[in-house]
């Protein structure tokens, strides 16, 4: 039986094992986004923290994902469920692409068109939601769209601590010397990160300023 | 402008759709069982998926060689499964992480108890036999210095070498309590091997002295000989299916199939199973259901 | 010219530094109702900042600055500056919003009815000079003098009193900064906004202004209608007038025909 007529004979849980792999690179997405974003529109409005925020999450990227995973293992509450582990860690690997280009995308806006609107009496959240933030919103994206296909892949490791996911696919398949139970892993878990990379740069050009 | 808002926010409300639809792991007419990833475990599994497919409506989704006890934990405490077989010993040191010492009817009860009351989880019955460690030693070596116990092989062992398995060397009720309650010295280190080599290892006198299992379906086909453990070191691991509650909940059907299997496979009857998958390499499948049948749980 | 009851803005012994720089120091000047008051000086004069302290984009070290008798230090900055129109050289209009929502921001904030603001849109179209269908148009399909002409009409959107323009046409090609500095001219007989008007262009300062404010390093020089600026004898503005030669005559005359 081939790898295709393997993955269709056991669709039920390879669906199964996707949506959990999209509950985990989901909620840490979303979570990067809700602390990210405005970390990024802070150090943005306020050049003097960019240097220790960007540094953090920079320092946070640099750590191998198992040794994360493992070093959050005894810590209380967290360690007790491996996908809320799991999520924390995704959650800190996203931050980085996030915050960043948040930083740059409202860096980049014109400062004619940021001066013109302070200089019109637009208020300071007024000049962030109906300016800025539409102007930065494709690079904002640029970055979730990194941050999506990095989970995506680190997700796939989160199954050697237990939460699940496309992952537990490829480590069954190793575990039993079958490469057609790898690959029912490793394809649905490629094409989610190309479908995912796909359809957010699809949105990011429409977003595009002209 | 404003169609370009409706595509972000219909984009919006997809994503959010799909997250929540992958939030709650729910299988309303399926059974979810997992196993560990060696022979013993799936075979356990098989055997619980086929009785509950014989005997009730439900059909049953395998999620087998799942890679070890803390993966096992949280797939059924997060509802990914809904049993799996487990090892009262287990359960009582590595999850419940207390020491574990009585008789096995104490350690079951001890395991229930605290299950049920920390983790909405619970124990079937039994299934009759205890797999629990075993110091194998070749069985020509065993007839030739007449040795049946580990008192009397500490004797011989400064001159032997070991092997033992990752896990067993670094669990707290492994090696190290044992070699302090025997005081057993080797020749060198005990090697850290693949838990599937150490029988031939032992065959070919690469080791002397391997930590097995009380049911390796090699012990009997490779002439190998299972020391006494006489000062009773080992705690007891009776084999017994952990399953959710609100899984028995919904579908009592499996709590009284899983009672028909109570006690019916014996140390040999598992011994023969593992050897026909481990050494025979017969298909795990086949060898459950002529199982069942021999035992007249299924037609 | 009117007669001159309270300035409607009024540096009082303004100074402003930064970064160790003093930008200006000692300023004071008042500005008429009505009047095109030129603010004229090469870079770093502190001509800009001067511009930037009226809207308060910029706050002064020391000294206040007036509008309309009332120091724009105290009360609500929001509201100092949606009642001032502000012109940036850039124009700084909005890319991702068409014309006709770039006009229209401030009056939509201010909460004027959707139709109210379609009309005073088109009209303000009208008045500087662009057709009725550009409003639908985004700023980069536009030139640059469609686009200095759009920003004019939305610092006009809201109706206000005070024109800052901080040297809008510096950007344009001679031809369209010619045409532009017209337009400027005539509606200011129709409108009569009291406009600080930045540049470095002595021929545009005598053009457009009803006096003009000479700076150098941070200090008011002198103050002289365009006709006494050209015969001045302050040294500084005479240096100006032998560094822009011929034509200025010409100019001070008001050009328009």
């Amino acid at each position: 039986m081939n790898v295709f007529r393997f993955i269709w004979h056991n669709h039920v849980q390879v669906l199964e094992l996707t949506l959990e792999h999209l509950r985990l690179v989901g909620l840490s997405t979303l979570l990067a986004m809700v602390i990210g974003i405005p970390l990024g529109i802070v150090i943005a409005h306020r050049p003097r923290f960019n240097k220790p925020v960007l540094a953090s999450a920079n320092i946070i990227q640099t750590i191998p994902s198992l040794a994360l995973f493992g070093f959050l293992l005894p810590v209380p509450w967290l360690g007790e469920r491996s996908d809320r582990l799991a999520i924390l860690a995704l959650t800190l690997y996203a931050l980085l692409p996030i915050i960043r280009n948040t930083y740059t995308g409202i860096r980049g806006v014109d400062p004619a068109v940021v001066e013109a609107g302070r200089g019109m009496g637009l208020t300071e959240s007024q000049l962030l939601f109906q300016v800025e933030l539409p102007l930065a919103v494709s690079v904002i994206l640029s970055g979730v769209r990194v941050a999506i296909v990095i989970s995506v892949g680190l997700a796939t490791i989160a199954a050697a601590i237990g939460a699940g996911g496309l992952g537990e696919f490829i480590f069954r398949g190793l575990a039993m010397v079958d490469d057609r139970v790898i690959l029912a892993g490793a394809i649905p878990a490629a094409i989610l990160a190309l479908v995912a990379d796909f359809g957010v740069g699809w949105l990011e050009r429409r977003l595009q300023p002209r | 402008m404003t169609r370009l808002r409706s595509i972000v926010r219909v984009s919006a409300l997809a994503a959010l759709a799909l997250l929540l639809a992958s939030c709650a792991p729910s299988h309303p007419n399926r059974i979810v069982v997992g196993s560990k990833n060696f022979t013993e475990s799936f075979l356990l599994g098989e055997i619980v998926a086929q009785q509950i497919e014989a005997h009730t409506n439900l059909k049953v989704e395998r999620r087998f060689y799942l890679a070890g006890t803390y993966i096992c934990q949280q797939a059924i405490l997060s509802g990914r499964i809904d049993l799996y077989p487990e090892y009262t010993g287990t359960s009582l040191t590595a999850i419940l992480k207390q020491t574990a010492s009585g008789a096995k009817e104490d350690v079951y009860q001890r395991v229930k108890g605290e299950y049920e009351s920390r983790f909405g989880l619970t124990l079937g019955p039994a299934f009759g036999f205890n797999d629990t460690f075993a110091m194998e030693i070749r069985g020509e070596d065993a007839r030739r210095l007449n040795i049946k116990t580990l008192s009397q092989a500490t004797a011989f062992t400064p001159k032997w070498r070991a092997g033992f398995g990752y896990e067993f060397m670094e669990r707290p009720d492994g090696y190290r309590g044992l070699a302090a309650t025997y005081g057993l010295h080797f020749a060198e280190t005990p090697r850290i091997m693949d838990l599937g080599l150490l029988a031939r290892a032992l065959k070919d006198h690469q080791i002397d002295l391997a930590a097995g299992n009380t049911t390796d379906g090699l012990i009997p086909a490779l002439d190998l000989f299972v020391l006494e453990d006489d000062r009773h070191y080992f705690p007891p691991y009776e084999a017994v299916p952990i399953m959710r509650v609100q899984t028995i909940q919904q579908h009592p059907e499996v709590a009284q199939t899983l009672a028909a299997l109570s006690g019916k496979i014996s140390d040999e009857e598992m011994r023969s199973l593992n050897y026909a998958v481990d050494g025979q390499h017969r298909d795990a499948t086949e060898v459950v259901h002529e199982f069942l049948r021999r035992k007249g749980l299924v037609q | 010219m009117h007669a001159a009851s309270i300035p409607v803005i009024e540096f009082r012994d303004v100074s402003y530094n930064v970064a160790g720089t003093q930008v200006l120091s000692g300023f004071n000047l008042q500005v008429q109702s009505g009047e095109t008051l030129v603010l004229l000086g090469r870079s770093g004069s502190g001509k800009t900042t001067s511009l930037k302290l009226v809207n308060r984009l910029l706050s002064p070290t020391s000294g206040e600055i007036c509008v309309k008798g009332v120091s724009n230090g105290q009360g609500d900055v929001i509201r100092l500056r949606r009642s001032i129109g502000y012109v940036i050289q850039d124009v700084g209009l909005f890319p991702h919003f068409t014309v006709a929502r770039n006009i229209g921001l401030v009056p939509k904030i201010e909460g004027w009815s959707a139709d109210r603001v379609r009309a005073r849109t088109e009209e303000l179209l009208q008045t500087v000079g662009l057709s009725a269908e550009i409003a639908s148009r985004y700023p980069h399909q536009l030139s640059g003098g469609q686009r200095q002409r759009v920003g004019v009409a939305r610092a006009l959107a809201a109706n206000p009193e005070i024109l800052l323009m901080d040297e809008p046409f510096g950007a344009l090609d001679p031809l369209t900064r010619d045409e532009l500095q017209r337009e400027f001219l005539l509606l200011q007989q129709r409108l009569h906004k009291t406009v600080v008007f930045v540049t470095h262009d002595l021929r545009e300062a005598v053009r457009l202004g009803s006096r003009i404010a000479l700076m150098e390093a941070g200090r008011l020089v002198t103050v002289l209608a365009p006709k006494e600026f050209l015969r001045s004898a302050d040294p500084l503005a005479s240096a100006y007038v032998r560094a822009f030669g011929e034509g200025l005559e010409s100019a001070a005359n008001r050009g328009t025909a």
